[in-house]
């Protein structure tokens, strides 16, 4: 099948009174790739999750009003009754979440909650079922997997009850894999068996993932391609490579030069203006303009289109496309 | 430099003393015989991950929590010899900065309350007219508006609270400033200034810090000195750079490889330590570490490797730590 | 020296510019929000101020004396001369129930607030402190808590008999570890509020810490527990009285004008008619204004 995976289309989320939207997610578009690993960063009231969770349909409507298009695999999400989302959620899409305690069923043992995962989705035989908890439990690098089904979720640690919601959100063999902050409530060391793991997935079944996270270096780490979000808007979006060695957006440059680095010291680290607005607040022009060096009067009059920088590099900035245009 | 303080087998095992019947729970070894020096005026920066007992080293330093064994010597003053009078004025030279923003600041209290608590604890506030004038250049100096001391911290977002709290500990002129995770739970673009902050109020009024941290990046930023601790006990502890550069204990060199850094390209050669942090109410035997570890023999079960002198300034607790480092060995193989 | 520039951008000051015209309200603008903002409770707090005034100045404002009888008036319906009419013995309902009103609130107003002082200053003792304190005043709490305050204050006035101030002393006992369940539960959650490890960690007094920051956060469900419990309290000294032991005839309380008008319930019905009406309308008040107080300890309200 042609076209990408996953294609949102000037998505807006927006709250509130309909002459006075707070709108947390404003025009946003992207499309994510079979095999493709896309970081969706941000930090608070950034609407990074709230994207995320539109494309789950997961986001309650009313009080929310969602616009735009969503398309997975062609279907349009956005245009399907609700009663349809179930069977979506799971079977083509699988989900990991931040606290994977409060996502697990602590009166429910661990084989019993990843079978109920695969039985959803298709018929099968209790041995058969039995099979494929194990199979799964072993893909996600559980330890004795056939001694821990019998386990209940607050005899995991942190960092085993993510591989018991991977092993979950794997269950269909989904094609897109939607993490949100999977790895923040995680040690470093815990961390790194995370995000192995979800490499992992991704190699084997060729998924896409849409991970969403606050952390830079896990995305320099695992990202194909990364997508920066500010105020509800995308400002930037560039593989990896790019972003990271030659950021269009000032606070994409900004992010990047504030955080500390291992091989180099600095005397002083970077520090961007100002604090963080809430969702949706700054409703004209570009919502980063109050804290940016590079401000110009037109930023507050226009949200800057997204300019070219190179394949698959667009930056939503008035100044830095000058740059690019001169 | 001076030293300033001095802990020396410090410990706390916390005892299940509910009132409820039934079992105890087993009781948890959080910190287990830690001894180290902070010069005046120096960053120690304490790293590790969850469960590993930094926070409570940290308030083990303030008497927050009455440590099990061990002491802590204060500008050459004991603190658990001292009487409650005394300990209590020795709390003036010891001040801390929290991790939640939200939740250290009292809701109900004003700015201005909040950050002259500590001088009126000791009496030191004077008359309303100059306690205002000290908070407002306390506010001043960490950056916020004088005019705002008459709000509540919900006016505030989380680093506007941050600056606050740090007013709040810097308001005695401490000498010494136990900072716990004071950025974790910011957003990214914000942490930035509130270590610029803390480190330009530490060069100006000279006081020390313990900066306890899981983030390596900012700690490798911040720090003059890094202890590593792993089930309540220091691995390793150093200069920066020395224990940066070339970790001498193998979790120093597992933790280092798995930060992830913001810098693409760095994918391979990680080291993924297997399986996860022993429970601290079931430390393993010998090496808390072994059992994750790669370098583990059988006498490692056996025996508690003890934190010595590898290189000058540098201790490590590892059986094979001052044979040689583990970077050079790993480089020999 | 400490880089503030450029900190707040322009846009942000102004807001902040904004904001400083209109300052944060302070307590008694949030008082005021809180509790004249709402007919209910503006109605309900006009009840209890008129109640209190009735009960003060009794002797002046009843047409009559509560005790004098007179057998050429017995059973009246309300007339001209006695608007609530009069019960069996011809006494005047109304000025009963005017008189009445002093029992009445004492005994409301009193055992509450009593059992809210010795009650939270137990419960925050057990739960600040814990350790021996705790496990004491949770067994007390415990054995108090098996006893039906009904219970207790009959057993008790039966042997101490039906005076005043044992009344109070029963009810005070009775409604004691309700409040001391309630602090040392709020203390423990207070208790590990991050801002109570800050003051401690700068160095503040236990006293202090207590003062100002344990108990104005366990204020909010204690002024509820009391509006709640001064409803009870009018309740059960009606029901003692009702029992005969509380205020003793023929010294009149809402209880036992509610006693006496029963026995004579076929002759006429207004004085439990009446007697009913104002216990309701007083614990409904005072419940009302529970709630208005609530909110405004609430930190995040306004």
């Amino acid at each position: 099948m042609g076209g990408p995976l996953l294609e949102v289309r000037d998505l807006t989320v927006a709250f509130g009174p309909r002459d006075m939207p707070l709108r947390v997610v404003d025009g946003v578009s992207f499309a994510l790739d079979r095999g493709e690993t896309v970081g969706l960063v941000g930090e608070s009231g950034s609407g990074k999750s709230m994207t995320a969770l539109s494309v789950m349909r997961l986001v309650p409507e009313p009080p929310a009003r969602i616009g735009g298009e969503i398309r997975l695999d062609g279907r349009d999400i956005l245009g399907l009754p609700l009663r349809e989302m179930p069977a979506i959620r799971g079977r083509d899409v699988g989900m990991i979440f931040q606290e994977p305690m409060s996502s697990l069923n602590p009166v429910m043992t661990i084989g019993d909650q990843i079978g109920e995962a695969i039985s959803l989705h298709g018929r099968m035989t209790p041995a058969a079922r039995r099979a494929r908890v194990i199979e799964l439990l072993t893909l996600v690098g559980m330890p004795d997997p056939e001694a821990r089904i019998r386990a209940y979720p607050d005899q995991f640690s942190g960092g085993m009850r993510q591989r018991v919601m991977a092993a979950i959100a794997m269950a269909c063999n989904p094609s897109l894999l939607i993490a949100d902050e999977p790895t923040t409530a995680l040690d470093v060391t815990i961390q790194a068996q995370v995000l192995e793991l979800m490499t992992d997935i991704r190699e084997r079944f060729n998924s896409a993932i849409l991970l969403i996270t606050h952390d830079l270096g896990v995305v320099a780490e695992i990202c194909d391609r990364v997508i920066v979000m500010y105020s509800g808007r995308i400002v930037e979006e560039a593989p990896v490579e790019a972003l990271f060695d030659a950021p269009r957006h000032p606070y994409t440059r900004g992010l990047l030069k504030s955080v500390p680095s291992f091989s180099e010291t600095r005397e002083r680290l970077y520090q961007i203006a100002g604090s963080v607005p809430p969702a949706g607040t700054i409703r004209e022009g570009c919502p980063f303009r109050a804290r940016c060096p590079l401000r110009m009067p037109r930023c507050a009059v226009e949200m800057p289109p997204m300019a070219a920088h190179g394949p698959g590099h667009r930056a939503a900035c008035w100044a830095t496309a000058e740059e690019a245009a001169a | 430099m001076s030293v300033l303080i001095e802990v020396e087998g410090l410990g706390k095992t916390f005892h299940d003393t509910s009132a409820r019947l039934g079992p105890r729970r087993p009781p948890v070894r959080a910190v287990d015989g830690v001894s180290f020096q902070v010069m005046r005026g120096e960053v120690l920066a304490v790293v590790g991950e969850s469960g590993c007992g930094k926070s409570t080293l940290g308030r083990l330093l303030l008497h927050l929590i009455e440590p099990s064994e061990g002491r802590v010597v204060i500008d050459g003053q004991d603190m658990s010899t001292m009487g409650a009078a005394a300990r209590r004025q020795m709390r003036r030279q010891v001040q801390m900065v929290f991790q939640d923003p939200f939740g250290s600041l009292s809701p109900r209290r004003s700015i201005a309350d909040i950050v002259a608590e500590p001088l009126d604890a000791f009496g030191l506030s004077g008359s309303r007219r100059a306690r205002r004038e000290t908070v407002a250049d306390l506010l001043r100096m960490v950056g916020l508006p004088a005019a705002y001391m008459d709000r509540k911290p919900r006016q505030f977002s989380g680093g506007q609270r941050q600056r606050i709290g740090i007013a709040r500990a810097i308001s005695v002129d401490p000498s010494f400033i136990v900072a716990d995770e004071p950025v974790s739970a910011l957003d990214v673009s914000i942490q930035a200034q509130i270590i610029n902050l803390m480190q330009d109020l530490q060069r100006e009024k000279g006081f020390a810090y313990l900066f306890i941290a899981h983030d390596l990046a900012v700690v490798r930023h911040i720090a003059d000195r890094v202890a590593v601790m792993y089930l309540g006990r220091i691995v390793e502890i150093g200069g920066k750079d020395q224990v940066y550069g070339a970790p001498h204990h193998p979790y120093t060199e597992a933790l280092l490889s798995a930060a992830p850094e913001a810098r693409p390209g760095r994918r391979s050669g990680r080291i993924v330590l297997q399986g996860d942090v022993p429970s601290p109410s079931r430390v393993p035997s010998g090496c808390a570490f072994r059992t994750r570890c790669p370098l583990a023999t059988e006498l490692c079960a056996r025996e508690t490797p003890p934190l010595v002198e590898v290189e000058p300034g540098r201790l490590a607790a590892c059986h094979f730590a001052s044979a040689f480092p583990i970077t050079r060995r790993r480089n020999a193989a | 020296m400490t880089d503030t520039s450029g900190l707040l951008d322009p846009e942000l000051d102004a807001m902040a510019e904004r904001e400083a015209i209109a300052p944060a309200p302070t307590m008694w603008q949030t008082v005021r929000h809180e509790v004249f903002h709402r007919p209910a409770t503006r109605i309900a707090l006009a009840v209890v101020v008129i109640f209190v005034l009735v009960a003060a100045f009794a002797p002046w404002i009843a047409p009559y004396d509560p005790l004098q009888q007179s057998f050429l008036a017995i059973n009246q319906t309300p007339n001209a001369a006695h608007w609530l009419g009069t019960d069996q013995f011809g006494r005047d309902v109304l000025s009963r129930l005017i008189h009445g009103s002093r029992n009445s609130l004492i005994f409301g107003l009193l055992s509450p607030v009593f059992a809210a002082v010795i009650g939270t200053t137990l419960g925050v003792s057990a739960g600040y402190f814990g350790g021996v304190v705790d496990r004491v005043v949770s067994r007390v709490i415990d054995m108090l808590m098996a006893f039906p305050e009904l219970l207790l204050a009959i057993l008790v006035a039966a042997a101490l008999g039906g005076s005043f101030w044992n009344i109070v002393i029963v009810l005070t006992v009775a409604f004691t570890p309700g409040f001391a369940r309630v602090a040392r539960a709020s203390t423990l959650a207070v208790k590990q509020e991050p801002y109570v490890e800050a003051a401690m960690a700068a160095g503040v007094r236990t006293p202090v810490i207590i003062a100002r920051h344990v108990v104005p956060n366990i204020l909010a469900p204690i002024v509820v527990l009391m509006t709640l419990w001064s409803a009870s309290s009018i309740r059960i000294e009606a029901t003692l009285s009702f029992l005969g032991i509380g205020t003793q005839p023929p010294n009149p309380s809402w209880g036992n004008i509610i006693r006496d008008g029963l026995n004579n319930m076929f002759a006429t019905q207004w004085p439990i008619l009446s007697g009913g009406l104002a216990i309701t309308v007083v614990v409904l008040s005072i419940s009302l204004i529970g709630d208005a107080v609530r909110d405004v300890l609430d930190p995040e309200a306004g």
